[in-house]
């Protein structure tokens, strides 16, 4: 039996210095193919094929080194074990060859130049380790075996504590973790082809030399109408209106229209919503709590959003933007005060704190309370370091130089925030920064309420005082005075003789009853007293809204912080004190020591990451930023910086904008600017309709150079990695929907405010709008009036309630976050644009805006097409719109439904109208509205 | 020296269209090139330059395809459990655990949730009893079952060793522990296509309170073209929304609706080469209409007899949802979809506390229509092409979890055990009445006939004339396969 065994509550060493631990041979990074745990790709691949099946592997003429070649893959299948744990399983340590020789309990585990002496080599082979189903591949067996048969090299003598080589020089030495420093700009490229050019910027020479290193060519400038489309898109999330896509394109200069162009979009609050959602995918922005069945709101939330767009919007600059949200709370000088806004915005930014799934309010166990601090480490680490450090709860990280003392000594700047032993449910954390002016309207409001309800019910008190004098009045005169006696007599106090009169006289009741039964004495009072308690609510509605932020603060008590074996918060190991992740401090002078008396360690922390020595945190920032322009960043794992991740394609030129950016007063608009300002960024992304010639036919015995003048970036480099192209995105969900509410002139832009409410109808579609409930029931939707018509950033962000148009088209789900969203193809994205109500109104919407403004049929499908794609329609397009139309005119004319005929026979143009929207919902379901060249 | 993509003719002249079909890069070319991340991977020659890719136009399609063997299923429906059903509760008989209830387990034993963790040991609190003609034992929480135990092979011995929900559904789906690897079925749909071209050819039915806890992940294509994503079926009516157009569109109007989009997307898709996600969603275009026409009726079981409706359960509460969901994967089944997966919600076989209310709970549910899919499968003749699954993505240890330091029976509950599990599947010449493998004493360890997650898989595709071992999407040089453990091995025990 194959188990391994449990291991007690003793403390693990700790490889925590870093100083002496560089030995190790060079690594490659791992390679990996598929997002397992690498195993056929540990292997350098230029030396050995990275294929299970392929045999014979040509190992036998390779050097191999115990550092180089077999650390990598004992470590992810044997440290764990035979190792990092305190108690080695059969006695067996194989973090050392000298260690192997050793050997455990069952004798030397390496024989060397003997592989089939050796029990380390024979037990791998047969399968009988590592336990468990996943066993080494092929060409991990052959590199062990043949390494042994070599001698079972090292690259140079060991140290002595196993320990104090829990990381590699190579570990260390990998480029996420080396500082950022300004590479030389290089010079044009050589003359032989236009890929160099005098007058080129910074970052399209970079891109320019890759481009020649590879044979390929900048593809030419996109067509006018194409860059202002993509230049909308990215910079605000929505298309150009047509009114600016025409003064774009008269506009005699086009540099001056393009820069112009750039300056209006920056400037135009829907920059910042734009950003905002991509900040808030990887702050894993929520507006509820992610039980899967009960998934409790958090009204609040919005708040946190609007702090980011706002943000956003006036360009704080990133480093502040970080410090804000990772310890806004500890930049509050003197105590915090109501009516000081900027105290307001800074508790508002530290509700990235908060976003993260918790689950304590419904289940306060000390798992989910850690649960819920694992995410937001989560979150804030991939988000900010771009490290996926969170492997490191549980045991030092498979790939990375990540201790597991590190990831609790980095948990534990956050410990004091949110200790899981004293822990505050999201509803204490919930912080009322309502302002005075706010607070004194609201009871002011209150107060007209209440003196309206009051008066209300003093009239409606009175009315039902003539009612009940008219019901005594109805009685027998001798009984009057009796009954009027015995009905102002309290139940309790009334003898026989009394209730048995009020028996006889039911109608005659108390006014209390009447008041409440009203509805039967009296309906049409009734629902005249209703109608003005609406007025009630309307005034409650107006009151300003109070200002309840998600935020956080630290305890006052001071909090310790442990390692938690095998991430167990039941089981701690030593206590640790909070700093930075040590890989990342090895280059800097200052070694980011975080003293532990601090009382404000988050400060102390955001501040070190943004002090402009940090080797991550410019690098991460810059490249999302680079892969919401062009799709994917420089560095295609934007969450994964370290060696598991992809390296980056353009090294120099990510370190470039890092410093620049940095240097710049990490000012994103700055950053923003360089990028869309470059030849790489306006290039075309579809292939010329006038293909050029040699690109075409381009024979295959050409010279080198002329091959270079014809690379072809779409055929030859598919994924475009040295951006010899834009690449072709589909929109994302947001802004399918954004879009077509533009070009259904329906869009409202209000910035901010409370989410606009989201609800399932009765076949379970979320739609816009709240449930209305009679007697429990389901009764149908209220709709939210113009509100429906807001941006989607603006809708609620319940985990478990997308609007179904949006996740449809795949907007992602929070757990906890989202680096890089998915784009799905699936028919029930066709048969949205095809079938749903919403768009088919969008489609009609449209139609009738272009029917009022265009005169002509031809001119009405060119306005159609421009709204839908920013772009005119050519003479072909025209005659097949025509055709179209006219095809759908006569199919709709012969429609017997009888509403119709009539709406037909009242406006004869009804039928082409009525084929123009058929036409719009094309243009709208078509690849040309939904991907972005 | 570089590769021309094209051959163009004597004259060079080539029309757009020509250049467009003879040199688009191949569908998958962009998604595998995606994959193949590093530097490193793409080759590069002696000046750093990359190598090219392979420059054939491999096509994705849904078209049926011969797979390289003969096979013996045509299609699969899968009820997937997850959370881990208690197998010795269930399945797996141990009279040792009844003679023990109450003493402590000595032997080595791995516990999920150290913190919950007890050593005592828990005896199974439902009977079992040899049913059918085998005489399998199965437990009396499932009299359905019970009554098709001679058609089905019961796996005593499933080990996974991968711990938690999320990897151990990945291994027995994906054969991989982490998320966004290409599902099972959208590795049988890119291998062998569909039957229908008027239906998705991978489908998944989800339970109507919610997804499975792994979400979408639960029915990616991974790597592979995203031709092979899961389609998910609405667990309520309406089955899939929009599926009707607005009444004035409906029939020839959106025909030539159609046709006009048609043609705008391919006018556009000419001028980017080799985009394999502007021709899958015109693909997708074609099989909306013709779902629009036949999905409707696949998902509609009204017409459906009397009797089947009883035999499924759909007229009564508690299994109308399954047995509601059994009966659509059926209809897809027979109308040629490739593969079904029906899916509880969250993790609901879960059972870490009250496993002696909700275990029942779970089983009256799905006991009724599980064992009427067999059936009905049966008596239609669709049994012996069909594969059929029921299983999760682990079991329980036999030792109590006390979840809040409240040891009653009817709080407590089972931890995860992912070294020795049960699952059940029948038909496409799977033995009918056999058991198959064995834990031991305490249904801890599987100990005899240990089937992997890798061997299941491995014995899934054998099923369907494919091969693990050789079933790989590959372009330029680079691979990505499902089972990537060169040990696992067809499951031959339990093969007819």
């Amino acid at each position: 039996m194959y188990k391994r065994k449990w291991l007690g509550k003793r403390g693990v060493p700790l490889g925590g210095i870093l100083v002496g631990l560089v030995w190790f041979g060079f690594i490659q990074p791992p390679l990996l193919l598929a997002q397992e745990t690498p195993t056929a790709n540990v292997v350098d691949s230029t030396n050995i094929l990275a294929d299970a099946s392929a045999a014979p592997v040509p190992l036998a003429t390779t050097e191999l080194y115990f550092e180089k070649h077999v650390r990598p893959i004992l470590k992810v299948h044997c440290f764990l074990c035979h190792g990092e744990e305190p108690e080695k399983a059969g006695g067996l340590d194989l973090r050392l060859v000298r260690l192997m020789s050793t050997g455990g309990d069952s004798g030397t585990a390496l024989v060397h130049g003997k592989s089939d002496e050796s029990l380390l080599v024979q037990r791998i082979i047969a399968d009988e380790m590592p336990p468990g189903p996943k066993k080494l591949n092929e060409v991990e067996k052959q590199t062990l075996i043949q390494w042994v048969a070599q001698g079972g090299r090292t690259s140079r003598p060991e140290p002595e504590d196993p320990a104090a080589a829990r990381f590699t020089v190579e570990e260390l030495e990998h480029w996420a973790f080396q500082p950022i420093r300004r590479p030389d700009i290089p010079s044009t490229a050589p003359s032989q082809n236009d890929v160099g050019d005098e007058s080129m910027g910074a970052i399209d020479r970079f891109v320019a030399r890759k481009l020649h290193e590879q044979g390929y060519t900048f593809a030419p400038q996109a067509e006018r109408h194409v860059l202002l489309r993509r230049l909308s898109f990215n910079l605000t999330g929505l298309p150009p209106t047509t009114s600016e896509l025409d003064a774009f394109l008269q506009d005699g200069s086009a540099e001056q229209a393009y820069a112009a162009a750039v300056e209006r979009l920056l400037a135009s609050p829907q920059y910042g919503e734009r950003w905002a959602r991509h900040w808030l995918d990887v702050a894993g922005y929520a507006e509820s709590e992610g039980q899967v069945l009960n998934d409790r709101p958090r009204p609040h939330a919005w708040r946190y959003r609007d702090y980011v767009v706002d943000a956003l919007n006036r360009d704080l600059p990133y480093n502040k933007f970080v410090q804000e949200q990772l310890a806004g709370d500890q930049m509050i000088h003197g105590p915090r005060d109501a009516n000081n806004d900027e105290h307001a915005r800074l508790l508002a930014a530290t509700g990235f704190l908060q976003m993260a799934p918790d689950l304590s309010q419904t289940e306060d166990t000390l798992l989910v309370r850690n649960q819920a601090v694992a995410d937001t480490i989560q979150t804030v680490t991939s988000a900010v370091l771009g490290l996926t450090v969170a492997c490191a709860q549980c045991h030092d990280h498979r790939y990375d130089p990540i201790s597991i003392d590190d990831y609790y000594r980095l948990r534990a700047v956050f410990d004091p925030a949110m200790p899981i032993q004293q822990w505050q449910l999201p509803s204490q954390r919930l912080v009322d920064m309502t302002n005075d002016a706010t607070k004194a309207e609201r009871t002011r409001i209150e107060a007209e309420a209440v003196a309206l309800q009051d008066d209300i019910n003093a009239r409606r008190r009175a009315h039902c005082q003539t009612i009940q004098d008219r019901e005594i009045l109805a009685a027998p005169e001798e009984v009057r005075e009796a009954l009027r006696l015995a009905v102002t007599t309290a139940p309790g106090e009334q003898n026989a003789d009394q209730k048995a009169l009020l028996e006889a006289h039911p109608k005659v009741r108390s006014i209390d009853w009447i008041v409440g039964q009203l509805v039967e004495y009296d309906g049409p009072a009734h629902r005249a007293f209703q109608e003005e308690e609406k007025k009630v609510v309307a005034i409650r509605d107006s009151k300003p809204l109070d200002r309840q932020l998600m935020s956080v603060s630290d305890r006052p008590e001071p909090v310790a912080s442990h390692v938690m074996f095998r991430g167990n918060p039941s089981s701690l190991l030593h206590e640790v004190h909070a700093g930075e992740l040590e890989v990342l401090t090895q280059h800097r002078a200052n070694r980011s020591v975080i003293n532990p008396a601090s009382s404000k360690r988050r400060l102390e922390y955001a501040r070190q990451l943004t002090d402009g020595t940090h080797p991550t945190v410019a690098r991460v920032i810059v490249n999302r930023v680079w892969q919401h322009h062009f799709g994917h960043g420089l560095v295609r794992t934007p969450g994964d910086f370290g060696l598991n991740g992809q390296r980056p394609t353009h090294p120099e030129l990510l370190d470039y904008l890092a410093h620049e950016f940095m240097a710049n007063g990490w000012s994103l608009k700055w950053l923003h600017r360089q990028i869309v300002a470059s030849r790489t960024f306006q290039q075309a992304s579809a292939v010329s309709l006038e293909v050029p010639v040699a690109f075409r036919d381009a024979e295959p015995t050409m010279s080198e150079n002329v091959e270079r003048n014809v690379g072809d970036s779409w055929t030859m480099d598919p994924e475009n990695r040295w951006l010899g192209r834009v690449s072709l995105r589909r929109l994302d969900a947001e802004s399918v929907r954004d879009a077509i509410l533009v070009a259904s002139g329906r869009i409202r832009l209000e910035v901010g405010g409370p989410s606009v409410p989201i609800a399932e109808d009765d076949e379970g579609k979320a739609v816009i709008g709240t449930r209305i409930l009679r007697d429990g029931l389901f009764a149908g939707i209220q709709d939210a009036g113009t509100a429906a018509n807001r941006r989607s950033l603006y809708l609620g962000a319940q985990r478990a309630l997308q609007l179904s148009l949006l996740q449809t088209f795949d907007l992602p789900e929070m757990k906890p976050n989202c680096q890089q969203r998915g784009s799905s193809t699936v028919a029930p994205q066709a048969l949205l644009l095809m079938n749903d109500s919403w768009v088919v109104e969008a489609a009609n919407h449209m139609a009738e805006n272009i029917w009022a403004k265009a005169d002509s049929l031809e001119g009405k499908i060119d306005l159609a097409f421009r709204t839908a794609f920013a772009c005119s329609a050519n003479a072909e397009e025209v005659a097949q719109g025509l055709q179209f139309i006219e095809q759908q005119a006569t199919l709709f004319r012969q429609d017997q439904d009888p509403t119709w005929q009539q709406q037909l026979q009242e406006q004869p143009d009804r039928d082409r109208r009525r084929a123009l929207a058929s036409l719009c919902q094309m243009l709208l379901a078509s690849n040309r509205f939904l991907y972005l060249e | 020296m570089k590769q021309r993509s094209h051959e163009c003719g004597a004259h060079g002249l080539c029309s757009r269209r020509h250049w467009f079909q003879s040199s688009a890069f191949g569908l998958g070319s962009v998604a595998a090139a995606m994959l193949l991340g590093e530097d490193g991977l793409l080759a590069q020659d002696d000046d750093g330059r990359l190598k090219k890719p392979l420059l054939e136009t491999p096509v994705y399609d849904l078209l049926p395809k011969q797979p390289p063997r003969p096979a013996r299923a045509k299609a699969m429906i899968s009820m997937f459990m997850m959370g881990g059903p208690s197998q010795m509760d269930l399945f797996d008989p141990k009279p040792e655990l009844v003679k023990r209830h109450g003493q402590q387990f000595t032997g080595d034993i791995s516990f999920d949730n150290a913190a919950q963790a007890s050593r005592q040991i828990m005896g199974p609190q439902w009977e079992f009893q040899p049913r059918g003609k085998c005489g399998m034992e199965i437990s009396s929480l499932l009299p359905h079952l019970a009554e098709i135990a001679d058609e089905i092979t019961l796996i005593r011995s499933m080990h996974s060793a991968v711990n938690n929900h999320f990897p151990g559904f990945f291994a027995m789906n994906t054969g991989g522990i982490l998320g966004g690897r290409a599902t099972l079925g959208s590795w049988l749909t890119y291998a062998l296509g569909s039957e229908s071209q008027d239906l998705p050819a991978y489908v998944a039915l989800t339970h109507p309170a919610g997804l499975p806890i792994c979400g979408g992940d639960s029915w990616t294509n991974g790597g592979l073209p995203s031709l092979y994503q899961g389609t998910v079926v609405r667990p309520t009516e309406p089955r899939m929304f929009n599926l009707n157009p607005p009444p004035h569109l409906r029939g020839s109007a959106q025909a030539q609706q159609l046709a006009f989009l048609s043609e705008l997307n391919r006018q556009h898709a000419e001028r980017f080469p080799g985009n394999h996600d502007l021709t899958a969603r015109m693909a997708s275009y074609q099989l909306a209409a013709r779902m629009q026409l036949s999905a409707g009726e696949a998902f509609d079981i009204s017409s459906e007899t009397a009797e089947t409706l009883e035999m499924y359960g759909v007229n009564n509460d508690t299994t109308r949802d399954y047995g509601t969901r059994c009966l659509i994967a059926r209809r897809l089944v027979e109308r040629g979809v490739r593969f079904v997966q029906i899916f509880n919600n969250g993790q609901s076989w879960d059972h870490h506390s009250a496993i002696a209310t909700e275990l029942p709970n779970r089983c009256r549910e799905i006991d009724q229509p599980a064992a009427a899919l067999v059936k009905d499968l049966k008596q239609r003749g669709l049994l012996d092409s069909t594969l059929v699954h029921w299983g999760g993505e682990m079991g329980r240890l036999p030792t109590i979890q006390v979840p809040v330091g409240d040891t009653e029976l009817k709080h407590v509950g089972r931890d995860h055990n992912t070294y020795g599990f049960s699952m059940w599947v029948a038909g496409a010449g799977i033995k009918s009445g056999y058991v198959h493998g064995a834990t031991d004493d305490f249904s801890h360890y599987a100990v005899q006939d240990i089937v992997t997650h890798h061997d299941w898989l491995t014995t899934v595709l054998d099923r369907f004339g494919l091969d693990a071992q050789a079933l790989k999407f590959e372009v330029g040089g680079q691979k990505l396969a499902m089972v990537e453990n060169p040990s696992a091995k067809v499951i031959s025990g339990i093969l007819g």
